[in-house]
């Protein structure tokens, strides 16, 4: 197997992007990724594309297909990956395979969602549809509902109050404040979070991400040909994914994402490293509950303490271990698709140092996402090394 | 059968003919030892409420928020999902499972079990 580097990003802003479509912003995301690398007059092998809903909202398929249209990369291999919120992340880890397999030497990979032209109750159920058909869906569950019912049970459990939950929300949105790609550039207070409408109790409207539309993107060769293409190149040392049982009722416990803790250990394996070697980490906190939950899951904190780590201000872009720097789903925004692929972009612009007002304060070597599909029955994490360190 | 009635049914769920481990809902293969017989056995009368949640952005289908939702527990692993018919829901409260309407899905009525607090017994 060979080493495989990320040696170009770009992205898109997040948010509500009036007069953009899905393709224009696969596009653009992937158009300045291959700027980022250079490769803008290379063939590119395969494109991978991370995209969950543009059958049931954007009326298009076969989306891989109409991006090299769009973007002339012919005769790219296209295809579309679709892992519910993980597709991102699942696109990046089929990229990442190719280029270890030696099949390919140049790959792009790209990540996009537009959501916000849907009606907010038909996007809701069409996400909805990702949970158990007969046990689950019927009975009127939507992703915040299985959120909220986590939160209750984990706070119960290990004594964490609505105010520490309120505290990741405002953490994240004064990252987001800072990140000129987040879409929620607004600044909260904790009291103003605790008062915000309750979407599911104990859940609320501010311990939720938005509806976002946009695209990110990376391009990926082989590690030992990064350096002929521009300087400063991204390794990936481990990739884990991981599944747990579709409905949440039958997890062994209902307080732990299995399948985060799985993935992790497995990406932990391939990359030789014990989570005391992570510096940076960006988390699928789709609503607030999940930065907690999987920061201890992926093994970043003792299960049960990662609100203590929030209270002493570790988290934070000047902490010990930042978490979220761009703001995370909850300020940069939730495009579904991209939002695995987003999570990967942030961190090589915080491991090359080129992240701006958000770079964070440490000088970080590895860097660590986790993507979240379904609700947690399908985990995808990546850990990142800096080449020239 | 109206939307507002309820009636008493059996909660079905599957036991392993290899493993003897119960679940719900169905596997084609037995999640614990991969066995693939199965026979569906009574999950019991009662349940207890593990965790819930009150729904007031409810999806399509459901009109009357807040709709209580929780997981409840029969014991022997099985767990399950659904409404619990009580706007005073507590974790640890027992509930019986019955049968009755659940909500619209593409227009059309859907009936399943959802859960009904028990009187507790002094």
């Amino acid at each position: 197997m060979r080493d495989v580097a990320i040696i170009g990003v770009g992205m898109t802003k997040f948010g509500r992007l009036e007069g953009k479509d899905l393709m224009d912003l696969l596009a653009e995301a992937s158009l300045k990724a291959m700027k980022d690398a250079n490769v803008e007059n290379k063939e590119i092998d395969a494109v991978y594309v991370g995209n969950m809903l543009s059958a049931a909202i954007n009326h298009q398929t076969a989306i891989a297909s109409s991006l090299v249209d769009r973007i002339s990369i012919f005769p790219a291999a296209a295809d579309k990956v679709e892992n519910g919120p993980a597709s991102g992340g699942s696109a990046v880890k089929n990229g990442f395979l190719a280029v270890a397999s030696g099949v390919y030497d140049l790959v792009l990979v790209v990540g996009g969602e537009k959501m916000t032209t849907a009606d907010t109750d038909v996007l809701t159920d069409y996400i909805a549809t990702m949970t158990h058909p007969t046990a689950e869906y019927v009975h009127g569950i939507t992703l915040p509902a299985l959120a909220a019912m986590l939160m209750r049970i984990y706070m119960q459990r290990y004594g964490v109050t609505e105010r520490h939950i309120a505290m990741v929300a405002v953490k994240n949105h004064k990252n987001g404040m800072k990140n000129p790609y987040a879409h929620i550039h607004r600044e909260i207070t904790v009291e103003g979070a605790m008062q915000s409408v309750m979407i599911s109790d104990p859940l609320r409207l501010y311990y939720t991400c938005p509806i976002s539309d946009g695209a990110a993107a990376v391009i990926l060769c082989p590690a030992d040909k990064a350096e002929e293409y521009r300087d400063k190149p991204v390794k990936i040392i481990g990739v884990g994914q991981a599944t747990d049982v579709q409905c949440v009722h039958e997890r062994e416990d209902p307080a732990v994402l299995k399948s985060c803790r799985i993935a992790a250990e497995k990406a932990y394996k391939m990359a030789g490293i014990t989570p005391k070697d992570i510096d940076v980490a960006e988390v699928h906190d789709a609503f607030e509950i999940l930065e907690l939950v999987e920061s201890e899951d992926v093994g970043l904190f003792e299960k049960g303490t990662a609100h203590l780590a929030v209270e002493k201000g570790v988290t934070e872009i000047d902490g010990d271990l930042p978490i979220n720097p761009s703001g995370g789903l909850k300020a940069r925004g939730h495009p579904v698709g991209a939002t695995g692929v987003a999570q990967i972009v942030e961190l090589v612009w915080q491991l090359r140092g080129e992240a701006g007002e958000r770079q964070i304060k440490k000088d970080a070597k590895r860097a660590l996402a986790c993507n979240f599909g379904g609700f947690g029955n399908n985990t995808v994490v990546h850990i990142l090394e800096a080449m020239w360190k | 059968m109206s939307r507002e009635e309820v009636v008493e049914k059996d909660f079905m769920v599957y036991r392993c003919k290899s493993c003897g481990r119960k679940f719900y809902p169905k596997h084609d293969r037995c999640p614990y030892c991969k066995g693939m017989e199965f026979e569906e056995v009574k999950a019991g009368d009662t349940c207890t409420l593990i965790t819930y949640t009150k729904l007031y952005i409810l999806p399509e289908g459901i009109e009357m928020p807040p709709l209580t939702l929780g997981i409840v527990d029969f014991g022997e692993g099985v767990r399950a999902l659904g409404q619990i018919m009580t706007d005073n829901p507590r974790i640890g409260m027992k509930l019986k499972p019955v049968w009755g309407f659940l909500r619209k899905v593409g227009g059309k009525d859907c009936y399943g079990f959802k859960f009904k607090p028990i009187e507790e017994e002094k």
